[in-house]
């Protein structure tokens, strides 16, 4: 649960945040700290700084990565505001033509769907030398993920019994990067739940969570409904996300937006707040991310023996598994505990990827800088597998590797259900 | 002075490039503060990279009677990188080079924008470490620490910035660049110019290169918490450690206010009902801290101590120790400002001064928790307060006021350790008289003759 946010005034200026700011370490510029940013805000509220591209650039070079607001003694929680101001941007300045048709994609179900249905007639006849020749910010058109033959949530029935006797039932939210582009993600994760005694329910009428419409100033509203409404239709013992960002839009964003739609009393939530609140509170409650689960289920995990030790395998920890699920001292306790796996953490596994949701499209040099040294490190633990639980984070490192390396970029699952006892 | 024409501006830009160039009022307003509550907006923000360019600028700047202040992480407490007369900001946050790690010969040489937690980490691979450890040490740079003569809670035993100066570079008002000093631990060659220039706040010069002496990484750290029924006791107790000739590495003093501030913020679990809680730090060899150890813990209990716990490893050290750092902005969240001032008296006199900090608050019915640098009777009263509430501000001034009148009067000073900027400016006629100020602006006056570096602050 979000903590009231603080008001602004509250930022004592410390400069606490500046240490845990990814951007701020690469550009060593004040402008990029999240303490210019809540000054900025600062100055745009009380009208001191009217809105202009400058300050719209100025408040949105930032990964949204939520390491300030985790570092910040004096409570205040930049994530919302940040959020809260790219909206108002936006709403006065409008958005790029790549980002506004990214919003419009996202914003319903049936047009993701069109979408990925494009982008695979793309991906099929897109010739040679246009997808080795272009890239997307540093990465080469050719080293993005294939989409999934079929939405991976189309593969699979509604319900899925558990094996063995069933201890429970969890609802399963797939996001769309399991949905369209690692279906091994969503196959292992299954695997895995149904393993430990689950039955899994996947609801058909989930969409995008949300959180990238979010970041660029759109509130989302239509996404939260339809989730809230198909996560609360099923009765269930926990909700498992595989990405922490979908997770930390259920955990964090739901419950504030709706607060914060509350508080400005706009229409879209006004018919039924009271009972809307009930349910996104149920779920925030309910939700966990599958690594956390699985650490806190490790004993029930029946390993086949005869695996073959994997590694030397190290971790990328993503910025919602750290900042809002702080999950890391547990997935590095459940990575050193398998006995199929040569854990080898990397001195900077914390470190942003710079990723971001699309900051590495938008400040591909910025990016690089961060990648760079992340591929230092894990080139210097000689990682043939390199594990994330954040879809960005995937596509951002496997899309920077050296395409004629041997180091595999997966979800965590992936390799604990193949290493998982068969019947 | 002068305002930064469009004849100058180009003449500036040609130097930094563009790209390091900044005046538009968005970036211009990311500069106007540092962790103190004053704002002032530059007219430019420059980023030099080489001494040559910091030269070249402060020709201009000089020529045109131009102020210009020095910023590096902009985590001041006095304010000391607020441009108050506008001018030119000039940043050294990109200049931030490791030139060389040399632990053979006891030295590491840095540019002014390296990062203090840097230099700790350059050192450790070779069993080295650089002392002087201010609370903001994770962000903080060198350069900004030499200004400030920064220390911390280790320097108890160590000493502050001035002492592990062994040389440097330094660009004058003119643009003349100077060096003084060596790489050697023993110099008493000339003046000892280094010692000027910390603590000078960016008033004389601007360091483009420091010579840093470094010390081995003691073998053994071991770490008591000690909480104690009275305040008065907690003082006592640290008096009568350093008295009888044990100089730990640090002994840090919380008071109640101050410990569930922090425990609220962090939960690690403290006792929220002790007066005074003891943070105390020993270092050397493993046989001597043990030694140490079992004498400090005779005085801890001949005043009283209620519980002493020895912390368990190193991870709970760090927690201890980060909860400390982070307790100036544990109590910014109790209220939208917070004034900390360090305040230093003689160690005898903590416990005076602490006694006098809780009168003289309790008496403009304000709330303060007492924090210190014990050992070496370093002072942080902390007040929370909210600025746009006039009446309560004015109380909380007055209150300051006397707290500063009375370290002067147990034969204490200003500051410890943040430095005088704005903030303190106009106490220091409480401790120092009307000819030692004088002897400040007459060496102001010779290095700096048209009062271009950061004008407007102490001297």
């Amino acid at each position: 649960m979000n903590p009231p946010i603080k008001p602004l005034k509250n930022c004592g200026k410390c400069g606490l945040c500046l240490t845990a700011c990814p951007v701020y370490k690469v550009l060593k510029e004040e402008q990029a700290s999240p303490r210019a940013k809540l000054q900025l805000i600062k100055a745009f509220e009380n009208n001191t700084l009217e809105s202009s591209p400058l300050l719209k650039e100025l408040v949105s070079k930032c990964l949204m990565c939520g390491s300030c607001a985790v570092a910040c003694p004096s409570g205040i929680n930049h994530y919302e505001h940040f959020m809260d101001m790219r909206q108002k941007m936006v709403e006065s300045l409008g958005e790029t033509p790549a980002i506004k048709s990214l919003i419009f994609l996202l914003s319903k179900e049936s047009r993701i769907r069109m979408g990925a249905g494009m982008a695979k007639l793309g991906q099929t006849l897109t010739p040679k030398w246009l997808a080795d020749k272009y890239r997307l910010g540093n990465i080469p058109i050719n080293q993005f993920p294939r989409l999934n033959p079929t939405p991976f949530r189309k593969t699979v029935a509604t319900t899925i019994s558990p094996k063995g006797l069933k201890k429970g039932s969890l609802v399963y939210f797939t996001g769309c990067a399991t949905n369209f582009l690692y279906e091994d993600t969503g196959i292992s994760t299954i695997g895995i739940l149904t393993h430990l005694g689950y039955e899994v329910i996947i609801p058909k009428d989930q969409t995008c969570c949300g959180i990238p419409l979010m970041f660029h100033g759109a509130p989302a509203v239509e996404n939260m409904m339809t989730n809230i409404q198909a996560l609360c239709a099923h009765d269930c013992h926990g909700i498992i996300v595989d990405c922490t960002t979908c997770g930390a839009a259920l955990k964090d964003e739901y419950p504030a937006l709706i607060r914060k739609t509350k508080e400005k009393d706009r229409p879209a939530t006004e018919h039924n707040g009271e009972v809307l609140e009930d349910c996104a509170q149920k779920i925030a409650a309910k939700t966990t991310d599958i690594l956390s689960f699985i650490a806190a289920h490790r004993k029930d995990l029946v390993f086949d023996e005869t695996t073959p030790k994997l590694g030397p395998v190290a971790y990328h920890a993503p910025c919602h598994s750290r900042n809002s699920f702080k999950s890391q001292p547990l997935v590095q306790d459940l990575l050193r505990n398998l006995p199929f796996m040569d854990y080898t953490p990397t001195p900077d596994e914390a470190e942003c990827c710079g990723g971001g949701g699309t900051f590495f499209y938008e400040h591909p040099d910025i990016a690089k800088i961060m990648m760079d040294k992340k591929l230092w490190h894990v080139n210097a633990v000689n990682a043939r597998y390199w594990l994330t639980d954040c879809p960005v984070c995937r596509i951002n490192m496997s899309g920077n590797l050296d395409k004629s390396g041997d180091i595999q970029v997966r979800h965590p699952v992936s390799l604990i259900y193949g290493a998982l006892k068969k019947p | 002075m002068t305002h930064i024409t469009d004849e100058i501006r180009k003449q500036l830009v040609h130097i930094v490039t563009q790209k390091r160039y900044l005046d538009s009022k968005e970036e211009l307003a990311c500069y106007a503060y540092d962790a103190f509550w004053e704002e002032s907006m530059p007219h430019a923000v420059i980023f030099p990279e080489t001494a040559d360019e910091v030269s070249r600028i402060l020709k201009i700047a000089f020529l045109h009677k131009i102020p210009v202040t020095a910023r590096g992480a902009g985590t001041s407490l006095c304010s000391a990188s607020v441009p108050i007369q506008h001018g030119i900001v000039l940043c050294f946050s990109k200049m931030d080079k490791i030139v060389e790690v040399n632990t053979r010969d006891r030295y590491i040489i840095v540019q002014p924008g390296v990062i203090n937690a840097d230099v700790q980490k350059a050192l450790a691979p070779f069993g080295f470490f650089y002392p002087p450890d201010p609370g903001s040490m994770n962000i903080a740079t060198i350069g900004g620490n030499i200004a400030q003569n920064a220390g911390g809670p280790r320097c108890l035993k160590y000493g502050v910035t001035m002492d592990y100066v062994l040389g440097m570079e330094v660009v004058l008002a003119s643009g003349e660049i100077v060096t003084f000093g060596s790489r050697n631990v023993k110099d008493v060659t000339g003046y000892k110019l280094s010692s000027l220039f910390c603590g000078s706040e960016g008033t004389l010069g601007l360091v483009t290169r420091a010579i840093l002496k470094v010390m081995p990484k003691p073998e053994t750290v071991q770490t008591l918490m000690v909480t104690f029924k009275d305040l008065d006791d907690t003082a006592n107790a640290v008096s009568d450690i350093i008295g009888s000739g044990i100089l730990p590495a640090a002994i840090e003093l919380m008071d109640r206010f101050t410990l569930n501030a922090i425990e609220d913020s962090f939960g690690l679990g403290l006792d929220r009902t002790a007066e005074g809680t003891l943070l105390i730090e020993i270092d050397g060899i493993k046989e001597a801290c043990e030694r140490e150890m079992d004498k400090i813990i005779e005085h801890l209990k001949a005043n009283n101590a209620v519980h002493i716990q020895e912390s368990a490893n190193d991870a709970d050290r760090e927690r201890l120790w980060t909860a400390r750092r982070s307790a100036y902005g544990v109590f910014a969240k109790l209220a939208p400002d917070i004034v900390s001032e360090d305040v230093t008296v003689p160690v005898s006199r903590v416990p005076e001064m602490i006694r006098k900090i809780k009168q003289i608050t309790k008496s403009y019915n304000l709330t303060a928790g007492v924090l210190a640098h014990a050992g070496d009777g370093n002072m942080h009263p902390m007040i929370p307060a909210d600025r746009s509430n006039t009446e309560e501000w004015a109380r909380v001034e007055k209150a300051f006021d006397e707290i500063f009148a009375a370290a002067a009067d147990l034969g204490g000073t200003l500051s410890g350790e943040h430095g005088i900027g704005l903030a303190k400016a106009r106490y220091l006629p409480l401790v120092m008289n009307q000819d030692s100020r004088n002897l400040m602006s007459r060496i102001k006056q010779a290095i700096d003759p048209a009062g271009i570096l950061n004008p407007g602050k102490f001297v």
